[in-house]
């Protein structure tokens, strides 16, 4: 025989009851002689007090019995085990479930940083230039328009990757009058350049700058990076909250380290195919993972989407031949209309 | 047996008290902190359900604890209703923006900029209000809930509009603007069949509310009459000063740490007046911390965190509910048998907009 308080969830009064074990039953009785009797499987602990036992019922909420933590012995029959972790964890034990938790955490972020690599070259070009032109469309009044400066900027292209311009999967470059050191791939093909990337810079460089963007293009980066940050970037910013800050950074950045490196080589290969130094991009380089920090309005933008360091320029550096008759990558009067291309338009901030 | 058996809340006792301990909580915190990493993030929901089955059966009212019948399930799938909701909103918005900016329509884009606040504006006052009652739909005390029959719908809207004249008159209608919001969420709640009363107003609280405007300014004045001192004392007249160049540091530092000295202390006499000016039935509650007292548990939080490279997070909800409970005071009575269950309907998605939109419910 057990004392308890019954809380009958229709009012807050407490019932003094007894408790009493039968047949698999709890049993409850009262002095004025009401009884009731509950079936096991409808107990369910529920948090109480320390030192206190407290039962609901599954089919009545707000049904308590309050009871000494003493008549748990008594009663442990009909009890199931405490939720404590939540029931799933509960089944299987914390360590495994610490174990089975990690594991499976690593193989999404791993899968989710990996797997865009492999499916992006499945993605239909066709689908990736309707979103590369529902996104950017014509650009709009911030595009760069003279015609001599447009025509300057594709002989470039075609310079550093002969025949780039023409075709259905043509890579359909831009100027755009932003005041920001930048140059990127877009979906769908399309390359713009910052204004400052081509007035604060030099044909040479602008050409290992494109060469570099056309390599994103090409070997499908820009999908890629587009998968990643719509698939587990999406999912770790979703759940993981300040948890997951540091995955989530790795995942994000717009390309991996390896798309980088592979848009390097390919630069490196393109300038060379094309006879032009590669020293003025490593330059370039140099000076921009020098700067970072101090120029930031110079160099920020570019240096996250690219994250440059000292050993890319290097790379670059290093492909210079001393002994080869490098060409310039444009003549004097196209670099001319080219630093002109945004000169027709006063200037928009 | 007495069916009308009253329990005066007040007297020489207190009629609510915390009774944890830290030692207690830890294998919660711990085993929490350990689950979330490893389930990136997932298990979060399962986590905050388990803290507050702990903090609420350590909050002992007259002569029983709190019960709290939220689970990390219902949590969990809310947060995914919630997401169906708002991801293609969201989606729809990113790839928007980015297209009118691209195309040069920068009013456009600002336009549809300022149609997005609105809205999370008036999303914000709703999570907010179901966050409340979602909360008191699943605190249970002597077998009897709370909650409310006002879906919230109405409240986002009075949130968004009361907020719009805040921006509007530079932050000096806020304290009318919160006060009214608080009476309008908690007029809109109950417990059992008690209705919750608040008649709350900026009585008492604009002196505060003005002293945010003063405190910088009277920084200001101040480290500028330091700097003038110490400008004109200088060894290197004409040249760059180092005391000129520390003071001006002193001076936004202050600056920064007047404002938030500020808030605080209007917002530890908001919840003093707020608490004071609400009722349940015949309970009327009181709030006693101050200013020092909230400013030691920002710290005691910060420290704590700084002291176990990290651990410290886990206690925050821990010391915070702490805190709440024991500065609260509850006086007057309830009558037992009055007290009957709720006849109000449990929302389904749980937290979800207030998580969403990462905001609390006091």
């Amino acid at each position: 025989m057990i004392e308890g308080k019954l809380y009958d969830g229709v009012t807050a009064h407490p019932h003094d009851v007894r408790v009493t074990v039968e047949d698999g039953r709890l049993a409850l009785t009262q002095d004025g002689g009401w009884s009731d009797r509950v079936e096991a499987t409808l107990l369910k602990r529920r948090d109480a007090p320390s030192g206190m036992l407290r039962l609901g019922r599954t089919d009545l909420p707000g049904w308590r019995l309050m009871l000494a933590l003493e008549a748990e012995p008594e009663l442990a029959g009909l009890l199931g085990r405490h939720e404590r972790y939540g029931r799933w964890i509960d089944r299987i034990g914390l360590v495994p479930a610490l174990v089975v938790g990690g594991v499976l955490t690593a193989s999404v972020v791993g899968i989710g940083y990996i797997a865009p690599h492999w499916i992006a070259p499945h993605v239909p070009l066709s689908w990736e230039r309707n979103l590369g032109t529902a996104i950017v469309g014509d650009f709009g009044d911030i595009r760069c328009r003279d015609a001599k400066g447009q025509k300057a900027l594709e002989d470039l292209v075609e310079k550093v990757s002969p025949g780039a311009t023409k075709g259905p999967d043509a890579i359909k470059v831009a100027a755009l009058n932003v005041p920001i050191f930048n140059a990127a791939a877009l979906p769908g093909g399309y390359i713009v350049v910052f204004k400052p990337a081509i007035t604060e810079t030099n044909p040479d460089a602008l050409a290992g700058v494109l060469a570099h963007e056309i390599g994103h293009v090409r070997h499908r980066h820009v999908t890629e990076a587009l998968i990643r940050e719509f698939g587990i970037g999406a999912l770790i910013r979703l759940f993981a909250g300040g948890v997951g800050a540091n995955a989530e950074q790795i995942v994000s950045l717009s390309y991996t380290r390896d798309n980088e490196a592979e848009a390097d080589a390919d630069s490196i290969a393109a300038l060379k195919r094309a006879n032009i130094s590669p020293k003025p991009t490593a330059d370039l380089f140099t000076h921009l993972s020098k700067i970072t920090g101090e120029e930031r309005g110079y160099s920020a933008e570019f240096l996250e989407s690219h994250p440059l360091s000292g050993k890319r320029a290097q790379k670059f550096a290093a492909s210079f031949n001393p002994k080869a008759h490098y060409q310039p990558a444009l003549s004097g009067a196209q670099w001319d209309a080219l630093s002109d291309i945004c000169w027709k338009r006063p200037e928009k901030t | 047996m007495d069916s009308h058996h009253e329990w005066a809340a007040a007297g020489d006792d207190r009629a609510i008290h915390f009774t944890g301990n830290w030692r207690e909580y830890l294998p919660i915190a711990a085993t929490n902190a350990l689950l979330i990493i490893c389930t990136l993030g997932v298990y979060r929901f399962w986590a905050t359900a388990r803290q507050r089955r702990y903090l609420w059966s350590r909050t002992r009212i007259i002569d029983d604890t709190l019960e709290w019948t939220g689970t990390g399930k219902e949590m969990f799938i809310g947060f995914l209703i919630v997401i169906a909701i708002l991801a293609p909103f969201f989606l729809f918005i990113q790839f928007l923006f980015p297209a009118l900016i691209v195309r040069g329509k920068a009013e456009a884009a600002g336009g549809v900029l300022f149609l997005f606040e609105i809205a999370l504006i008036y999303l914000g006052g709703f999570a907010r209000f179901r966050a409340t009652r979602y909360r008191l739909s699943r605190s249970w005390w002597h077998g009897i809930r709370g909650g409310s029959d006002d879906p919230g719908w109405n409240f986002g809207g009075e949130y968004l509009g009361r907020y719009a004249l805040v921006f509007m008159t530079l932050f000096i209608m806020f304290p009318w603007a919160t006060t009214r919001l608080w009476n309008s969420r908690w007029n809109a709640m109950s417990f059992g069949p008690l209705k919750f009363h608040a008649n709350l107003d900026a009585e008492g609280l604009k002196a505060r509310w003005a002293l945010i405007y003063v405190a910088p300014i009277a920084a200001a004045i101040l480290a500028f009459a330091l700097i003038a001192t110490l400008g004109l004392s200088g060894p290197n007249e004409g040249g760059p000063n180092p005391t000129l160049g520390g003071a001006v540091i002193a001076v936004v530092l202050l600056i920064y740490i007047a404002i938030p000295l500020a808030t605080l202390h209007w917002y530890a006499k908001f919840f003093r007046n707020a608490a004071n000016a609400t009722k349940l039935g015949n309970l009327e509650f009181g709030f006693g911390a101050s200013t020092w007292d909230w400013l030691k548990l920002f710290l005691g939080n910060l420290g704590l965190a700084i002291i176990t490279l990290g651990f410290g997070l886990t206690y925050w909800g821990y010391r915070n509910w702490a805190f709440m409970v024991r500065h609260t005071r509850i006086y007057g009575s309830v009558d037992l048998g009055d007290l009957t269950q709720s006849t109000t309907h449990a929302p389904r998605e749980a937290e979800g907009f207030a998580d969403a939109f990462d905001i609390g419910a006091i």
